[in-house]
C-alpha cells in the first residue's frame, strides 16, 4: 500500500515581482512533486534554483503565482495545519535579545501550550542541541552553529509530524551536522515525514529516502536515491586484510576472468570520518540523546483536530 | 508516530499567542536605547518647565502642563510609529514575523499583537510622561496668599524628588543589570516611567512647603480647581495636590496615541519605518490643522474627503479646555474613546488586509 501524501504541489509558480508588479524573476517555474507519510525526502539545486522559495509557498509565507499546494491534507495557510509542522528556516531568525530559553518559550506559547508543558520542552531540546550551558545568553550574540542549534530546536517544540528544514546543516561544525542527521533519521524512525533542502549533497545522501532536484526552478530529476545513483552495470568488491602483492594478484585473476580492466584503489577514510574519530579522542563526542517527548510511543491515528 | 503535544485550541491559543507576541514586541521595543531616551526626553523637558518658567500665560502652571501635554502627544507619536516600524517592517525585513507566521498563528492575530505590543509601550511611556506633568504643575510658582504667607511659592521638594526618581530608576536598572543580569533597557523604562507616578503618589503626604499631612492651620493648595487653602477645620491626612483635571485631557492624548501607533502599524506592513514615521507626522499635521483646512469644505470637494478620511487630531487636543479651572466632562471623553476605537479599528482591519497578502520572504 502506498502511504499518504503529506505534501503535494501541482503546477507550483512563483514569480516575484517589484514595486510597480513587473515580474522580476520566475523562480519557481510549474513544480509537481509530492511527499509521503514518513519519508525523509530532499530537495537539491544549485544556489538561487528555488528551494526556498518552494518551502516558503508550502508554508504559506510566499504566495504562490499559481498551482496548487496540499500540506497535511490542506491549505498551507490553515494554522491548525501549521500547528502539526515543525519549519527551520534558512536563516534563523531569532529575536536577538532573548536568550535560547526565552525562545522557545516564546515559540511553544505560539503552539498554546502551557507553561509547564513548555518548560519542561524548552530543558530538554536545550540539553539536545547541546545548549544548556548557554541557556540564559542573548542569541544576538551567538555564533552562527549555537544560533542554527536554537534554531533546530525551535523546530521541534511542538512534536511535529511533517518536519521542514531548510539547509539544516549550513553553519554547523562536523558533530553538529552528524547530530543533525542522526536526529532526522531517528525521527523518520518514530514517523515523522521530513522534507529538507541542500546542497551538500553528502548530507542528502546519507539521511534522504528519495530526492527531487531542481534547477532554476524547474524540476530536473526525482526519485529513490538508490535508484537513482545505481550503476547498473557495476559491481564493486571490498576486501580487507589484503598485501599490496596479494590485491594485485587477485585483480589479475578477476581481470582474465571478466576479460575487461578491473580497477583497484586503497579507499580512505573520509575527512568527516576522520574528523569525529579525532575529536572523540578528546572525549568530546557526545553520544546524541534525542529530547523525551520526541520519543513518545506510537500512537496511531491521533493528531490534533 | 510522535505523540501530539498537549495544546489549547481556538480561541484560548489565539489569546495565548496573542500575548507572547505582545509582551515579546513590548520587552524588545522598550529594550530600544532610542526608546528610552524618547521618555527621558519628554520626562525631563516637562520637569524643567517649572525650573525655566518664563512666562505665566494667564495662569500658574499652564506653561508646565501644556508643555507635559505636548512632550506627551510629540514624543509618543515619534514612539509609536518607530516601534511599529521596528517591531513590524523591521521584523518582516529580517525574518521574525515569517519565523512566527510559520508557527499556527493567524496574520490577523499577528497584526492586532503587535499593535498591542506596541500601544503597551506608548501606555507606559503615557503614564510617566502624565505623571511628570502633573508634578511639573504643582512644583510650578504659584500665587498664594495664605495667613502666614503671602506670595510666589514653588515646590522644590517635589520637584528634587521627581529628578531623583529619575536618577533611582536609573541607578537601580543598571544595578540590577550588573548583580541580576536583569535587561537594563526594560528596567530603566519601566522604573523611569514607574518614578513619576510614585513620586506624584508620595507627594500627597506633603504640601508645598514640605510640611508632612495631618496638619493643622492652612495647607496651601493649588490643585483641587481654584487656588484655596484647606482650612484646620478638617484635619488632611493624604492629599495630592495635583490638577487631576488633566486626567481627561492626558485620557484623549492617549487615545490619539492609540490611532497613530494603530496607523503606524498598518503602514509597517508595507512601507519602510522611515516612510512610516513620515506618513504619521503628515497626518498629525493635517488633523491638527484639520479645522482651518476643512472649514467650508464641502463633501465632494478634495478638502472634504480628505476631512473624512483623516482622524481630526482637534478632538484630541483640549489643552485649552482646562486653563483657569475649565473642565472636561466625562461624557465627552467616552464619546472621545469611542471615535478612536473606530479609528483603531479602521486602521488595524486595513493593516490586517495590507498584511494578509504580503510575501515574507
Ligand atoms: N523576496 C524575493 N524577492 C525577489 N526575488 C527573490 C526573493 N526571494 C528569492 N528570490 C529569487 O528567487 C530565486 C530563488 O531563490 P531561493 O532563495 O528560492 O533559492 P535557493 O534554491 O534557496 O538558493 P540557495 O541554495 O542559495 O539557498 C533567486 O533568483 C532569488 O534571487
Ligand atoms: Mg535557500
Amino acid at each position: 500500500m502506498e502511504s499518504a501524501k503529506v505534501i503535494e504541489t501541482l503546477g507550483l509558480r512563483k514569480t516575484f515581482r517589484d514595486f510597480w508588479r513587473r515580474p522580476v524573476v520566475e523562480a519557481v517555474k510549474g513544480l509537481d512533486f509530492s511527499v509521503r507519510q514518513g519519508e525523509v525526502f530532499g530537495l537539491l539545486g544549485p544556489n538561487g534554483s528555488g528551494k526556498s522559495t518552494t518551502i516558503k509557498m508550502l508554508l504559506g509565507l510566499l504566495h504562490p503565482t499559481a498551482g496548487e499546494i496540499r500540506v497535511l491534507g490542506a491549505a498551507p495557510s490553515d494554522t491548525r495545519v501549521k500547528a502539526r509542522i515543525g519549519y527551520l528556516p534558512e536563516v534563523s531568525h531569532l529575536h536577538p535579545f532573548l536568550t535560547p530559553r526565552e525562545t522557545l518559550m516564546y515559540y511553544a506559547s505560539l503552539f498554546g501550550m502551557s507553561h509547564g508543558v513548555a518548560a519542561r520542552r524548552t530543558a530538554e531540546l536545550l540539553t539536545m542541541v547541546d545548549l544548556a550551558h548557554a541557556a540564559d545568553r542573548a542569541v544576538g550574540r551567538f555564533s552562527k552553529g549555537m544560533a542554527r542549534r536554537v534554531g533546530v530546536a525551535q523546530a521541534l517544540v511542538n512534536a511535529p509530524e511533517l518536519l521542514i528544514l531548510d539547509e539544516p546543516t549550513s553553519g554547523l561544525d562536523p558533530l553538529g551536522c552528524r547530530e543533525v542527521k542522526d536526529l532526522v533519521r531517528l525521527l523518520a524512525r518514530n514517523g515523522v515525514t521530513v522534507l529538507m533542502t541542500s546542497h551538500l549533497l553528502a548530507d542528502v545522501e546519507d539521511v534522504c529516502d528519495r530526492v527531487a532536484i531542481l534547477d532554476r526552478g524547474v524540476l530536473r530529476a526525482e526519485g529513490q536515491i538508490a535508484d537513482l545513483l545505481r550503476k547498473p552495470d557495476a559491481v564493486r568488491f571490498l576486501v580487507e586484510g589484503l598485501s599490496e602483492e596479494e590485491a594485485s594478484a587477485l585483480r589479475r585473476e578477476l581481470e582474465a576472468r571478466a576479460g575487461c580492466r578491473v580497477q583497484q584503489d586503497f579507499p580512505a577514510m573520509s575527512l568527516e570520518a576522520f574528523f569525529l574519530q579525532v575529536v572523540a579522542q578528546d572525549g568530546r563526542l557526545r553520544t546524541f540523546e534525542m529530547a523525551p517527548f520526541l520519543q513518545a510511543e506510537h500512537v496511531p491515528g491521533k493528531g490534533p483536530a | 508516530m510522535i505523540r501530539p503535544p498537549q495544546t489549547a485550541t481556538g480561541v484560548w491559543r489565539t489569546l495565548k499567542q496573542a500575548a507572547a507576541i505582545a509582551g515579546t514586541t513590548l520587552t524588545e521595543a522598550i529594550q530600544q536605547p532610542v526608546a528610552l531616551l524618547i521618555l527621558l526626553a519628554a520626562v525631563l523637558m516637562t520637569l524643567l518647565s517649572p525650573v525655566f518658567q518664563f512666562h505665566r500665560f494667564s495662569e500658574d502652571g499652564r506653561l508646565a502642563r501644556d508643555s507635559g501635554l505636548a512632550c506627551m502627544l510629540v514624543f509618543g507619536l515619534v514612539l509609536a510609529a518607530g516601534t511599529a516600524g521596528r517591531s513590524v517592517a523591521d521584523e518582516i525585513a529580517r525574518g521574525t514575523a515569517a519565523a512566527a507566521i510559520g508557527k499556527p498563528v493567524s496574520r490577523v492575530t499577528f497584526v492586532l499583537a503587535k499593535w498591542l505590543g506596541i500601544f503597551g509601550v506608548v501606555a507606559l511611556f503615557w503614564c510617566g510622561v502624565l505623571a511628570a506633568t502633573l508634578l511639573a504643575e504643582r512644583c510650578s510658582a504659584h500665587f498664594l496668599t495664605l495667613e502666614d504667607f503671602s506670595g510666589y511659592a514653588t515646590d522644590p521638594w517635589t520637584l528634587v524628588s521627581s529628578f531623583l526618581g529619575v536618577a533611582l530608576a536609573l541607578a537601580a536598572a543598571a544595578a540590577g543589570h550588573y548583580w541580576r543580569r536583569r535587561r537594563f533597557g526594560v528596567g530603566a523604562f519601566a522604573g523611569v516611567a514607574l518614578s513619576q507616578v510614585a513620586v506624584a503618589a508620595v507627594s500627597g503626604f506633603y504640601n508645598r512647603f514640605g510640611q508632612l499631612y495631618p496638619l493643622h492651620g492652612e495647607a496651601a493648595c493649588s490643585g483641587c480647581g481654584g487656588e484655596h487653602a484647606h482650612a484646620a477645620a478638617g484635619l488632611v491626612w493624604y492629599h495630592p495636590e495635583l490638577n487631576l483635571r488633566v486626567l481627561p485631557v492626558a485620557l484623549l492624548v492617549l487615545f490619539a496615541l492609540a490611532i497613530f501607533a494603530a496607523l503606524a502599524t498598518a503602514l509597517a506592513t508595507r512601507l519602510q519605518t522611515g516612510a512610516a514615521l513620515a506618513v504619521c507626522a503628515g497626518v498629525l499635521i493635517l488633523g491638527l490643522a484639520g479645522d482651518a483646512f476643512t472649514a467650508g469644505a464641502t463633501a465632494l470637494s478634495l478638502r472634504g474627503l480628505l476631512a473624512g478620511v483623516l482622524p481630526d487630531v482637534q478632538h484630541f487636543w483640549l489643552c485649552d479646555a482646562v486653563a483657569r479651572g475649565g473642565r472636561v466632562a466625562w461624557s465627552y471623553v467616552a464619546e472621545a474613546g469611542a471615535y478612536a476605537a473606530t479609528c483603531c479599528a479602521i486602521c488595524l482591519t486595513a493593516g490586517c488586509l495590507a498584511f494578509q497578502d504580503r510575501d515574507l520572504g
